[in-house]
């Protein structure tokens, strides 16, 4: 491949990026004003039995089906997005808070502490979020799920973030800006607003993807959402004991779930198979 | 190289003797000392017996926590390793095949949907298309995969099914990484610049492919391998529970619900030493398969 063609092919990727990237943020977006007026969307309130015949497969006064309960499923799937998305995002923003920004900034600490501290969060990184997710709400109870689901993407996200500070703190840039005396803070500043510009939409999505996988599995688990508080993945889990009968109750919800995550991944603009 | 070498292996030892810290803290959860001493004196007692492989007793059954961490294992680990062979077997050929721009262009929607499937809805997915689609029994897929089984000739069937839908979860899961680490490898690899210079000096492409990017590659998927065994070892926790597996991680989840803290971090730590284990004994393959320096 000659160096034109491979500029050419660069560009070329780089752009079908920035439009997967839109087009996950458009997909986020829907599901956002879906979660907003979930109240309005949805036919009956969370929980509401008996709101049609019990068990009926998908037709069209019923979209997506009852459960065994007469619980309507398109009215249970939206009100389970919506508690669901909330928690992500809350979980998103911690992740973020703790991973990211502590990532960047540690990277200045003086004294080694930033080294040091990369190894504490790099054993934390060697062990599945899932887990650590379990242990925190273990600890602390069911209602900080989203907290413990943050708190457990954290590190996978705090280890990139200063990896990736440290390549800037060790670049040319850096190196003149010390020399000619600016100090550490006004440059760790700088490179935190390059940074949120550049990046944050692939950190903030790959959160996201993270989180909503962490907490969702929690609640299939039993250790996230409690009634009457149903997310998607205690949704799928109620759903188990009949699904190999009654597939509706659990499919949608379940394609949900992955809507959501592939959006985010979509947002990130994450590679085929790369985990968020 | 050497200095290097030896700063890696210090890291890993390092990363074991934080991840026995990390589990020493969680086992003092256990012993509900109130205040800031109490909590101290009660975590130095719990590192220095956990030194010695004392994780205390459980809460539950009041056995030598990590003689129950350990006995649940092996179910873990035969999962885990069927697991990696099916991980292997899907992302190798899988990863060359996606690495050619055009067949990963056509393939990439569908990719990314399986990428954002979570494991326990794969799982249950795989379950629903073995029993409605393959007419495998229901017990088949609720049955734990045991040698007991595969004694008595009625079970053989029945449990290698179970083992096999099992496996084949945490396979899908681990064969992503495997692709994604392979295809990053093969596209550097095949847009590297000393391809140009050797070509020039008359080496043809096999050659070029045989002698020095095949080497590149397979030393950048051994030095993947702590992120692929740890992909392997969440799919394999979800899994487990998903496939009613009486395993490590299955016993990790009862004991986390019960407050049964010793068990629980003698099972983080078995799985923390599996993966950074792991981890450095793939850096240490590829440093002898690329003969380089150990750089990432």
């Amino acid at each position: 491949m000659s160096s034109e063609a491979f500029v050419e092919t660069a560009v070329r990727g780089s752009r079908l990026r920035t439009v997967i990237s839109a087009g996950g943020l458009a997909g986020l977006g829907l599901i956002a004003v879906i979660v907003a007026l979930s109240d309005v969307i949805a036919r009956v309130p969370a929980g509401t039995l008996r709101a049609g015949p019990p068990s009926l497969p998908p037709d069209i006064a019923y979209a997506f089906g009852t459960d065994g309960l007469g619980r309507d499923v398109m009215s249970e799937t939206v009100h389970a997005l919506a508690v669901t998305f909330s928690g992500a995002l809350l979980a998103t923003v911690i992740a973020i808070v703790v991973g990211a920004v502590a990532g960047f900034a540690t990277v200045r600490a003086p004294l080694k502490l930033g080294v040091a501290l990369r190894g504490i969060v790099g054993v934390l990184g060697s062990l599945p979020v899932l887990l650590l997710a379990v242990v925190a709400v273990s600890i602390a109870g069911h209602e900080i799920a989203p907290i413990a689901a943050g708190l457990a993407a954290s590190p996978a996200i705090f280890n990139r973030s200063f990896d990736r500070a440290l390549r800037l703190a060790r670049s040319r840039h850096a190196e003149y800006a010390r020399a000619t005396g600016i100090p550490a803070l006004t440059l760790l500043r700088r490179d935190l607003v390059y940074e949120v510009r550049g990046d944050f939409l692939n950190v903030a999505g790959r959160a996201l993807a993270s989180t909503t996988i962490t907490l969702a599995t929690l609640s299939f688990l039993g250790f996230g959402a409690a009634p009457p508080h149903v997310d998607l993945g205690l949704m799928i889990a109620g759903a188990r004991a009949s699904y190999l009968d009654l597939w509706w109750p659990a499919l949608f919800p379940a394609l949900a779930l992955i809507l959501l995550i592939l959006f985010a991944r979509l947002a990130a603009a994450l590679g085929e198979g790369e985990p968020p | 190289m050497w200095r290097d070498r030896l700063l890696r292996a210090a890291q890993a030892l390092g990363s074991l003797l934080g991840a026995l810290v990390l589990a020493s803290l969680l086992a003092t959860l256990s012993q509900h000392s109130h205040g800031f001493w109490p909590f101290l004196c009660a975590f130095s007692a719990k590192l220095l017996a956990a030194f010695g492989g004392d994780f205390g007793r459980s809460a539950v059954t009041d056995a030598p926590a990590m003689a129950s961490a350990l006995a649940a294992f092996p179910a873990t680990l035969q999962l885990l390793s069927g697991g990696v062979l099916i991980a292997f077997l899907i992302g190798i050929p899988l990863g060359a095949f996606l690495s050619a721009s055009r067949t990963l262009r056509a393939a990439a929607p569908l990719m990314q949907i399986i990428a954002a499937t979570p494991v326990f809805v794969a799982a249950l997915a795989l379950i629903w298309i073995a029993v409605r689609v393959l007419h495998w029994s229901e017990a088949s897929q609720a049955s734990a995969l045991s040698w007991t089984a595969f004694v008595k000739a009625g079970d053989r069937s029945a449990a290698l099914r179970a083992f096999a839908l099992s496996a084949l979860t945490v396979g899908v899961a681990g064969a992503a990484s495997i692709q994604l680490s392979l295809r990053r490898a093969l596209v550097r690899a095949w847009s590297a610049p000393y391809r140009k210079g050797l070509r020039m000096m008359g080496l043809g492409p096999l050659d070029i492919d045989l002698r020095y990017a095949a080497p590149e590659v397979l030393a950048a998927l051994l030095r993947d391998v702590g992120e692929i065994a740890l992909a392997l070892i969440s799919a394999t926790a979800v899994a487990e529970w998903v496939f009613h597996r009486d395993g490590a991680v299955v016993l990790f989840l009862k004991s986390a619900a019960l407050g049964d803290w010793n068990v629980v971090a003698a099972i983080l730590f078995l799985l923390a030493v599996i993966k950074l284990v792991a981890e450095f004994l793939g850096l240490a393959a590829s440093w002898f398969v690329a003969c380089e320096d150990g750089a990432p």
